[in-house]
């Protein structure tokens, strides 16, 4: 890691090798990391399965696309359970075709990639609908983590990770362009009424919060950026946002490869400690949050500061009066709220939302399906970043699409980069009405400063 | 009750049961210990809530069907799911208190026995009947699943007839052979097969109570314990 130059991310540039298709020396390969993928959570989820089916109508995969039974959770999670029995089980490694058990092949490994790359959010909506308490988010995880460690990843999804190595950042955002762009957005700020000395202080040493952006704000959306720079600033929150490792998004949650998880981590472990900032705040992102609150410490072994997020950072302004709302502002708009499932049922975030949304509407309509037990959108897990597997994202989106209907709501709120991209996406595709909003998006017009 | 039996039955009954029942004991250690072997990962971040009390609510779950969205909208199955393994508990119950305590083997107690097990027989037919019906539940059963409740439906009903003829005073009946050799058979194959699913199952919610437990989703009435950011 470079300290205090220009240069981010890690000292030399890497392209993973990715391959096109299993080789038998991939297999073999794939075997000898199998061992290390095996804690205890692991291991219990793939011993566990009674293959009861309990999981098939909690999957979004397999209720929005019922036709096709291979995406029972339960079969889905066979195909690396199989392999995992062929070696593991004491019936599996003398009859393995009276367990189900099957060595690895190309044949198994193929239906592997499909299904737990393709397939699979690693949401844990069926983990939360498990009787034997099988982690399937975990389970898949490591496998994605044995397949992408032998190249067989999918490529934009790889890309991605492979850009944050190299870049400090998953979209490459240089460092001079990020002040500018941090500098543009101030002026723009400070452009709206009552506004005027409102700052967005890039690298303030001491600053209480470190705030972290997903690279798709100042790339794509900076107007989000600008919400919550006002919001933060109406409630006289001292906060800052780095210019060095200002990404929360850590896609290697995603394709199981730790080490670059761990050292994304370290970046802005590092980044937080040379501010010395008290809380690093993570930003409207699901895994992005889950990535720096649930696992940060365990990639790194513990950090000396806070962690918190933006929906609990704002729902308590919201209840210390430190923010004034009109609701007025949105009379006549009916909001929903989508629970991105790393923040709610893998981060357990599932009240302040809420506090947050009734504190600037009166017109807020749950889901069928919310908190905890919230159906995935469909753009979890990476799935955004595995363009090969887009039509089935689309089509495992229907059950979501459709509970957003049947609200009525013409705003869909959600805290997630993630599920604003899918969610754009199935409101589009599924003909609804409705638009997509983050929370601050939600709060900064209702402001009255 | 009384229990006077054929020194073979009696055999098969107490010597043979124990070898087979340690067999058994020294297969789960086996497992057992190879499960505990493996590293927990670890949990270093600041919990919003408590990994034990996770835990511990996480392992009642069987108990708690409101609490799973699968359970709380098949209340139907989750009542087959109760008494089928009530059933099993006292199909096997059975085999140690005819021969060990026949005295506490009343014809109330035998009837409820009873009972059980044949309403654990019609819910064994029943789950064969969906496993190879229900599309899927048949693309995901391997052998393994359909011989396990096969195996289980055979014996709650070689347990029944053994039963209703031994509260009738004929405890040396070719059913009661065949009930105990399926005992003996049950406790040296259970190790190797899905039927060990219980051997499995405290892992499997204690991992996921401790995980959810401690980021505040499960238990949440337990206050978050130290987590209140300013």
């Amino acid at each position: 890691m470079s300290e205090q130059g220009d240069k981010l991310g890690a000292e030399g540039a890497r392209k993973w090798p990715t391959k096109p298709e299993f080789t038998p020396e991939m297999l073999e390969e794939m075997e000898k990391l199998l061992p290390a993928k095996l804690n205890r959570v692991v291991a219990a989820s793939l011993s566990g399965c009674i293959h009861c089916g309990m999981c098939s109508d909690a999957c979004h995969y397999s209720v929005s696309i019922p036709e096709d039974k291979t995406l029972v959770p339960a079969y889905k999670a066979d195909r690396f359970r199989k392999w995992y029995k062929s070696r593991y089980d004491w019936l599996g490694q003398i009859f393995p075709s009276f367990v189900g058990a099957h060595k690895l092949d190309k044949e198994l490994a193929d239906d592997m990639y499909d299904k737990l790359w393709g397939a699979c959010t690693m949401c844990r909506r069926c983990t939360f609908n498990c009787p034997m308490g099988v982690d399937y988010g975990m389970l898949v995880r490591a496998a994605r983590g044995i397949m992408q460690q032998v190249g067989r990843v999918p490529q934009h999804l790889q890309d991605t990770v492979d850009t944050h190595h190299n870049s400090g950042n998953n979209m490459a955002v240089p460092r001079d362009e990020f002040i500018e762009t941090m500098e543009w957005i101030e002026e723009e700020l400070q452009d709206e009424e009552g506004c005027e000395n409102f700052k967005i202080p890039v690298d303030k040493k001491g600053a209480q919060y470190f705030l972290t952006l997903n690279p798709r704000e100042p790339k794509y959306y900076p107007l989000t950026i600008q919400a919550s720079a006002k919001v933060l600033n109406a409630a006289g929150v001292d906060f800052t946002i780095s210019s060095r490792y200002w990404d929360l998004t850590n896609y290697a949650l995603f394709n199981g490869y730790d080490p670059d998880a761990k050292e994304f981590s370290m970046w802005q472990v590092e980044d937080v400690k040379r501010l010395g900032c008290e809380y690093l705040l993570a930003g409207e992102c699901g895994h992005g949050y889950r990535s720096l609150r649930w696992e940060l410490p365990n990639w790194v072994g513990g950090v000396p500061f806070k962690i918190t997020s933006m929906m609990e950072l704002l729902a308590k302004l919201v209840q210390q009066h430190r923010l004034k709302l009109a609701k007025s502002v949105w009379k006549g708009h009916r909001f929903t709220y989508h629970d991105s499932c790393n923040i709610a049922r893998s981060g357990g975030i599932m009240e302040e939302p809420r506090i947050i949304i009734n504190a600037a509407t009166d017109d807020f309509v749950e889901m069928e399906h919310n908190r905890e037990n919230s159906y995935c959108c469909g753009g979890g897990g990476g799935a955004l970043a595995m363009p090969e597997f887009t039509p089935r994202r689309i089509a495992a989106g229907k059950i979501k699409a459709d509970e957003i209907k049947a609200t009525g709501a013409d705003i869909v709120l959600q805290s997630c980069h993630n599920c604003t991209d899918q969610l754009k996406e199935i409101i589009e595709h599924y003909h609804i009405k409705a638009k997509v909003m983050n929370l601050a998006e939600l709060l900064a017009p209702a402001l009255i400063i | 009750m009384e229990n006077h039996v054929s020194y073979a039955l009696h055999i098969l009954e107490e010597p043979v049961q124990y070898l087979a029942l340690a067999f058994m004991a020294l297969m789960y250690i086996i497992k057992i210990s190879q499960m505990l072997k493996k590293p927990i990962p670890p949990e270093k971040a600041e919990l919003k809530g408590d990994r034990v009390a996770g835990a511990f609510d996480s392992l009642l779950n069987v108990l708690k069907p409101w609490s799973m969205e699968s359970t709380r909208n098949n209340p139907y199955f989750y009542i087959e799911f109760l008494i089928f393994h009530i059933g099993v508990a006292l199909t096997i119950g059975a085999t140690f208190f005819i021969p060990l305590f026949p005295s506490l083997m009343t014809l109330t107690v035998s009837k409820i026995f009873m009972i059980f097990m044949g309403l654990a027989f019609l819910i064994g037919l029943r789950r064969i009947y969906r496993r190879l019906t229900v599309p899927e539940i048949r693309i995901i059963s391997s052998p393994d699943d359909f011989f396990a409740i096969t195996l289980m439906t055979v014996f709650f009903a070689v347990g029944f007839g053994a039963m209703s003829l031994w509260i009738k005073g004929s405890p040396d009946t070719g059913w009661m052979w065949i009930f105990f050799l399926m005992t003996t058979f049950f406790l040296l194959y259970v190790p190797f097969s899905k039927i060990s699913h219980y051997v499995l199952y405290p892992f499997g919610r204690i991992n996921f109570g401790r995980i959810f437990g401690g980021r505040g989703v499960l238990n949440k009435n337990v206050k978050a314990p130290s987590w209140n950011p300013k």
